[in-house]
């Protein structure tokens, strides 16, 4: 009795020592590797130092591909890449609240917060001291990575191609190859002939490879509401895409967009497709994986998405020889007295980007890693690969190699595997009209490469239509007018105030308001409608309004003058 | 300090067996116990129980009572970069916002209707199916149902979820039923009825639970005297009559005391089911506290409020098992304390 107690308060007392010892074995570790990484890093450059990475846009991914390897190789890096899981807004508040952050960070819309709480570091000094790369991407619109007017300093660098023109289009309306195919090519820009032309062609084919034909499903049961019903109505009534607010960049006035009455327009016809049956009834009620099957079933005529999340389905349909089934994008407006915005030049649009932690033990390091990515070097093996392996010089051009641009067309994880393209966003990057210093396009996309990336379908439709390319059918972007504001989604909301309360409280009122109406009977979409401002009323989105306009006249101001 | 704890003296006694009361629970050490003359001297004599509760009274305090010292962020506008002593006070503010929101208390009303929905029928379904479980009469195939009964309890919500929009989707086996056998015309988009959301959680919830509730109650089941059976039957009372007289009374106790626990927990029903069922239709019907303390809380920084929704969850609680304690106190049926 008294050894098997004795016993038993040893490790009891052992147990108590393990767990103080443990305690105090963390503070001592942290000081040793603040000594020891200082001293270590700055002569021994032949060693590689890990970088921890938080990326929001992220994947389960390890930095060891070959084009990671001549990152590290170029850099002395390795990245250790964390990401969100499931859609996780709470990390960035997770990670102020415990005070650990990683060396490098993505915070996209929450760098505000990061901001306010002291995690990240100013880079206006490094920029200017040996930030030459960085310097030379972003000449005169390095004002638009500034913060605010109060606080006019840099703390991220990155997301948004450098000089963009637009060669493909994304979150418009696309309809199946096939329909335009099968009803002799005509000519649709507004929903009028968008709607005829799915009727149409649902009733030539009722079934599709022995299923029922879906006209056009959403996928508005979770957060995709917001780009496949939301945006689709911005498009529709002629709208840029500003997030959820419609903006004057002449003025600065903005507003929560669901107040403009295009928006109620192009509801009201949503819910006269749904009364018609041409709406897909589980729309609002599938899962995103149900939603993707059903396309890849090939038997959704039409959808409102953004190419990147449809993507999956678009391989599955070309693996499965259903090219004519793919999509082609269609600038449908309302009526023909709204412009399609698809093309609008927004400017370097700012905002987003890669911060540097002020807690990091290499921020000097981390900076050097950023600007190198900024480079010309950097960037042709970010967008090109490796010469050899990925393409080759033909004439003093770069060339793709065949079966990796096959690859890239069509299978989902080559980026992922190879890290070709991978490394891109939201890095630093060059837009698509961006040349290196021998005059090459430094992005893949060109509009030659986009031509031959075209599926045989799409070319044989394409010239039916006597187009080169699906922007072709876009109004220009030169007749669009420059966004001086860039894009409003892309300002970053003080966290926890007044407009991110009201406008979550407006988001919610609308998500679900608007689904009611889509569903409801025609007759109630008017009360419903109007209950729905009453509604946004009384949750201040006067004051909404007013807030936002406030904020969006500031980055005019921020950015004064200095667009191109 | 081992030095101090090792010379144990042998006489020490290890009351366990009689602490245990008809309950199953700990209760408090008889008072009439021989050779005892006042307090110091029985804690004296159980130096040994006391010191192995010792880990887990600290695993108490470090984790459970230590961090209620961060209910102070309720009362602050709490800011993570400054230290305690920087924040600034800010009295009740939080909890006036709280109380001022009217989305709020549609969040409390359907984390009290989706509570109490699932308290009635999990524990109705639970009670039903141990009965039935206990009138089984193959002990092999009673396993095997026990067994399978309770593998939904492993599966993860998200799992849980996608099976129940499948079957309910419009597509889906439900409607497909429902329509070969002529209830339905056409067939109802279930997870498009704001209405019928509580319904389909309770459903799942009944669904992924009922096996793994009933094993307590089968359990306690088991521990009935035999000789009651038999004197049932000998006066004739049918299989019926014995459930009803014999194994239900015999399990009150752990019935009353487990509905006691859940009521304190009607509150607390978390939002994963809530969240992975619902859709934007559904939503004014799907926000329950805790997505409502996600979304305009920690979600957006304002760690202030979300601690102040916290504090409002626990008040709740400890009023709720209160009054149902007192409640089962006063009909003279077995309690929590």
């Amino acid at each position: 009795m008294k050894k098997t107690l004795s016993i038993f308060i040893l490790l009891f007392v052992s147990g108590l020592l393990f767990l103080a010892g443990c305690g105090g074995d963390n503070e001592e570790t942290n000081t040793d590797g603040d000594d020891g990484g200082s001293t270590e890093e700055t002569p021994s450059s032949d060693e590689p130092v890990t970088l921890t990475f938080y990326n929001e846009d992220g994947e389960d991914k390890s930095f060891d591909d070959p084009v990671a390897e001549k990152i590290t190789e170029a850099t002395g890096v390795i990245l250790d890449i964390d990401y969100p899981v499931g859609g996780n807004d709470e990390t960035i508040p997770l990670m102020i609240a415990s005070g650990d952050y990683p060396d490098l960070i993505f915070a996209k819309g929450d760098i505000g917060m990061l901001i306010d709480a002291g995690g990240v570091i100013k880079l206006d000094e490094m920029i200017e001291e040996r930030g030459d790369h960085l310097k030379a991407m972003y000449g005169d619109q390095l004002d638009r990575l500034r913060n605010s007017v109060d606080d006019p300093n840099i703390y991220n660098v990155g997301t948004y191609g450098v000089h963009d023109e637009p060669l493909e289009t994304s979150g418009t309306f696309q309809i199946q190859l096939d329909v335009l195919r099968e009803l002799g090519h005509p000519e649709i820009t507004t929903l009028e002939e968008f709607e005829d032309a799915l009727t149409e062609y649902t009733e030539m084919y009722p079934e599709i490879n022995g299923q029922k034909t879906i006209p056009l499903a959403l996928q508005g049961s979770d957060w995709r509401w917001l780009i496949t019903v939301g945006n689709p109505a911005g498009f529709a009534g002629g709208f840029p895409d500003d997030g959820q607010w419609s903006v004057d960049t002449n003025t600065g006035e903005t507003i929560y967009k669901f107040l403009e009455p295009e928006y109620r327009d192009y509801f009201q016809w949503l819910n006269g497709m749904n009364v018609k049956g041409l709406l897909d009834p589980e729309s609002f009620t599938h899962t995103q994986d149900t939603y993707i099957s059903k396309i890849s079933s090939g038997r959704v005529l039409a959808v409102a998405d953004q190419d990147w999340n449809i993507n999956d389905a678009r391989f599955a349909l070309i693996e499965d020889d259903m090219e004519e089934r793919t999509y082609a994008p269609l600038p449908v407006t309302l009526s023909e007295d709204h412009v399609h915005q698809a093309l609008k030049d927004y400017g370097f649009a700012g905002g987003w980007g890669i911060a540097i932690s002020s807690t990091s033990e290499h921020p000097d390091l981390a900076f050097d890693f950023l600007n190198w990515m900024a480079s010309e070097e950097a960037q042709i093996l970010l967008n090109w690969g490796i010469e050899g392996e990925h393409y080759e010089i033909v004439d003093g051009q770069r060339v793709l190699f065949d079966e990796v641009r096959e690859r890239m067309n069509t299978d989902g994880n080559f980026s992922k595997e190879t890290g070709f393209g991978y490394y891109i966003h939201p890095f630093p990057n060059w837009g698509t009209g961006a040349v290196d210093s021998n005059g090459q396009s430094i992005t893949v996309n060109t509009r030659e490469q986009v031509i031959e990336n075209q599926l045989d379908v799409e070319k044989e439709v394409l010239a039916e239509y006597d187009m080169e390319l699906w922007i072709d059918w876009f109004p220009p972007q030169d007749e669009l007018q420059l966004s001086n504001h860039g894009a409003a989604y892309n300002f970053s909301i003080p966290a926890g105030s007044d407009i991110a309360i009201i406008q979550q409280r407006a988001d919610d009122i609308t998500e679900q308001r608007i689904t009611q109406a889509i569903l409801a009977d025609p007759e109630d979409f008017d009360d419903l409608w109007n209950a729905m401002l009453d509604e946004l009323e009384t949750a201040n989105v006067e004051k909404l309004n007013q807030e936002m306009t406030k904020l969006t006249q500031n980055i005019l101001e921020l950015w004064g003058g200095e667009v191109n | 300090m081992s030095k101090n704890l090792l010379p144990v003296t042998p006489e020490v006694n290890m009351p366990v067996t009689p602490t245990i009361n008809q309950t199953g629970k700990k209760g408090k050490q008889p008072k009439r116990s021989p050779g005892e003359k006042n307090g110091w001297q029985r804690l004296k004599n159980q130096k040994a129980l006391l010191l192995m509760s010792l880990p887990f009274v600290i695993w108490l305090i470090v984790f459970r009572y230590l961090p209620v010292l961060g209910w102070t962020m309720a009362f602050q506008d709490y800011q993570p970069q400054n230290s305690f002593f920087e924040q600034s006070w800010v009295g009740l503010k939080h909890f006036r916002d709280l109380f001022n929101e009217p989305t709020f208390y549609r969040a409390l009303e359907n984390t009290i209707g989706m509570g109490i929905l699932g308290l009635v029928f999990g524990t109705l379904a639970a009670i039903t199916f141990a009965l039935l479980l206990n009138e089984m009469r193959f002990t092999k195939l009673k396993k095997l149902t026990q067994t399978i009964s309770y593998l939904p309890h492993f599966v993860s919500w998200v799992i849980v979820a996608n099976i129940v929009t499948t079957m309910l989707s419009i597509s889906g086996p439900v409607n497909n039923l429902l329509t070969s056998i002529g209830l339905v015309d056409s067939p109802i988009n279930f997870m498009a009825r704001p209405g019928m959301f509580w319904g389909v959680v309770t459903a799942a919830e009944v669904w992924k639970s009922t096996g793994w509730n009933a094993i307590i109650y089968f359990a306690a089941m088991a521990g009935t005297d035999p000789q009651l059976y038999e004197a049932a039957k000998v006066d004739g009372a049918s299989r019926w009559r014995q459930m009803w007289h014999i194994t239900l009374p015999s399990i009150r106790p752990v019935i009353i005391v487990l509905l006691i626990l859940n009521i304190g927990n009607l509150i607390n029903i978390g939002f994963e089911k809530q969240m992975l069922l619902g859709n934007n239709i559904v939503s004014e019907r799907a926000l329950v506290i805790d997505l409502y303390a996600l979304n305009y809380g920690i979600g957006m920084f304002r760690y202030s409020f979300g601690t102040a929704i916290g504090i409002f969850k626990s008040v709740i609680s400890v009023i709720l098992i209160v009054v149902a304690n007192s409640v089962a106190k006063k009909v003279g049926e077995g309690r929590v304390f």
